[in-house]
């Protein structure tokens, strides 16, 4: 994650949207086109309900993971200063180390994922 | 020489004094006057010692003798004739109170008896048996008339009840051919309503028929234009299913152009302010790509949409088919009906106009008979009015013979 801000991924997992840094991002596919072994469904971003799209992700060297979501809703700008840290007792809740902040976006939060982390946390 | 004793006879004239003889006298004299006497029926006995002469005194006591012989005789001829007059009185009265009696039962017997009589006796004998002949023959004829008379009588009254009865019987019988005669009117005429009616009806269950034949083809027709319809549906089913499968292809497609949109506008996004352009073009690609899977989705909208359609339309058009098979079956069922029906009420049609003709036929005869009866009324009228006169006259008859009965029983015959 870029902490200056930059381009975003936003995609949607059940009913929430989410924003990640369009780096932790190889490409975008078809989740059908995946092999079964190589798709990552349920993560702490929670089950996905269409699980049309699936974004590559490398969690490692070498190595690409598909996560599962419901929708790609396209990209998104933001700047450095417009990135918020989570609150600290809000990151001590939380189990996964892959949301690293949020923005307000339409007067809204838009948490933000850290792609390879999130996938590493499921590998 | 005249009968003395003929006392119908007139006694003769004496000769005018202007041719008598010229008068004797003397013993002439006297012997003339008494032959005059003695003529006269007034004899006048001579004194022969009177006379003179022999010759005239022997003819006076031979006048004498003459006159006394005439005179003895004519009192025998009186007596006799007494005896006759009394025997024929006592005949006639005994005749008389027979008569008066009624009592013809015995014979007659009279007091005195003489010859001249028994003619008389003997007549009056022939008449009293035939008196009592005719009383003992008017007595069986009254007898026989009265026990007819009471017969004709009864007869009568029997045939005067017999006739009231029957003149009853037929004012009776008159009054019911009357109403005999309305409800044959009432019967025609209702027979000739059933007649039209059972004709509308005809024509009815003809227009029915017509009807029903119409329906059927209809129903054949709709049950053929279900077929179509079905046909139809099928042919759209296939190109509903080909338009999906191009949808799909197309989907695929617009999935893949948003794939490689969204993939361009990421990799234009990792490319910083350098991919700026791209992205936009991108961008731009996926809205299209977007716009594709949006009118895809909807034409998938509506293709299922049309699936249910056309599902639906198959099962009414299966439902349109259904029914019409029943509504052909119904109709074939109501053909049969209805010409069941016009069977009958041709039937019926033909039964009434004969029920027509035959009631109007019974209204003529029964007006004819209404007529006789009218006449026989009268007739019996007639005849009743005769039979109180036959019952009157008969009655009359035998208080008749009763009468003769009774006056015949005045007579004894026996």
């Amino acid at each position: 994650m870029n902490p200056a801000g930059g381009e975003l991924l936003l995609f949607q997992v059940g009913t929430r949207v989410f924003g990640a840094a369009v780096d932790g991002a190889v490409r975008i596919g078809n989740v059908r086109d995946v092999p079964a072994e190589a798709l990552v469904v349920e993560t702490a971003l929670g089950p996905p309900f269409a699980r049309d799209r699936g974004i590559v992700v490398s969690p490692r060297q070498g190595e690409e993971r598909t996560l599962v979501v419901d929708q790609v809703l396209g990209f998104r700008s933001v700047g450095a200063d417009e990135v918020q840290p989570l609150p600290a007792f809000a990151r001590a809740c939380l189990s996964s180390t892959a949301l690293t902040g949020f923005v307000m976006m339409d007067d809204a939060p838009l948490l933000l994922v850290d792609l390879p982390t999130l996938v590493r946390e499921r590998s | 020489m005249p009968d003395p004793f003929d006392l119908e006879s007139k006694p003769p004239k004496r000769a005018p004094a202007a041719r008598r003889a010229p008068a004797v006298k003397g013993d002439a004299g006297k012997i003339v006057a008494a032959l005059r006497a003695l003529g006269a029926g007034v004899p006048e006995p001579l004194d022969p010692r009177t006379f003179a002469d022999a010759g005239l005194r022997a003819i006076a006591e031979a006048l004498n003798a003459a006159a006394e012989r005439s005179g003895t005789e004519l009192r025998e001829a009186v007596a006799r004739m007494e005896r006759v007059t009394a025997g024929v009185d006592e005949a006639i009265e005994a005749m008389i109170r027979l008569v008066i009696q009624g009592d013809l039962s015995g014979t007659l017997r009279l007091g005195v008896s003489d010859a001249a009589l028994t003619p008389l006796i003997a007549g009056i004998g022939q008449v009293m048996e035939t008196l009592k002949k005719f009383v003992t023959e008017i007595r069986e004829a009254a007898l026989q008339l009265s026990s007819s008379s009471a017969e004709v009588l009864a007869a009568a009254t029997q045939n005067e009840s017999s006739t009231s009865a029957q003149a009853s019987a037929i004012h009776e019988t008159t009054a019911t051919m009357e109403e005999l005669k309305g409800a044959s009117h009432q019967i025609a005429e209702n027979a000739q309503m059933v007649a039209a009616i059972a004709e509308q009806t005809l024509t009815g269950a003809r227009t029915g028929e017509g009807a029903i034949k119409a329906f059927m083809g209809s129903m054949e027709k709709v049950r053929h234009n279900a077929v179509e319809v079905d046909d139809a549906i099928a042919k759209l089913s296939k190109r509903v299913e080909r338009i999906g499968t191009v949808v799909e292809v197309i989907d695929e497609i617009a999935d893949r152009s948003d794939l490689l949109a969204l993939n361009a506008a990421l990799e234009g996004a990792k490319a910083g302010e350098a991919g700026r352009g791209f992205s936009i073009v991108a961008a731009e690609m996926r809205r299209l790509a977007e716009n594709v899977m949006e009118s895809t989705k909807e034409i998938k909208n509506l293709i299922t949409e049309i699936r249910e359609a056309t599902h639906a339309a198959k099962e009414a058009s299966d439902g349109n088919k259904r029914e019409a098979s029943e509504g052909e079956k119904l109709g074939g069922n109501a053909m049969t009906s209805v010409t069941g029906i016009l069977s009958g009420i041709q039937e019926t049609s033909d039964a009434a106009r004969v029920i027509h003709l035959a009631t109007q036929q019974q209204r003529t005869a029964t007006e004819q008979v209404v007529q006789s009866m009218s006449e026989i009324e009268e007739v019996t009228r007639q005849a009743q009015a005769g039979s109180k006169q036959a019952t009157g006259a008969a009655s009359e008859l035998t208080r008749l013979a009763e009468r003769l009965a009774e006056l015949v029983k005045r007579f004894k015959v026996e």
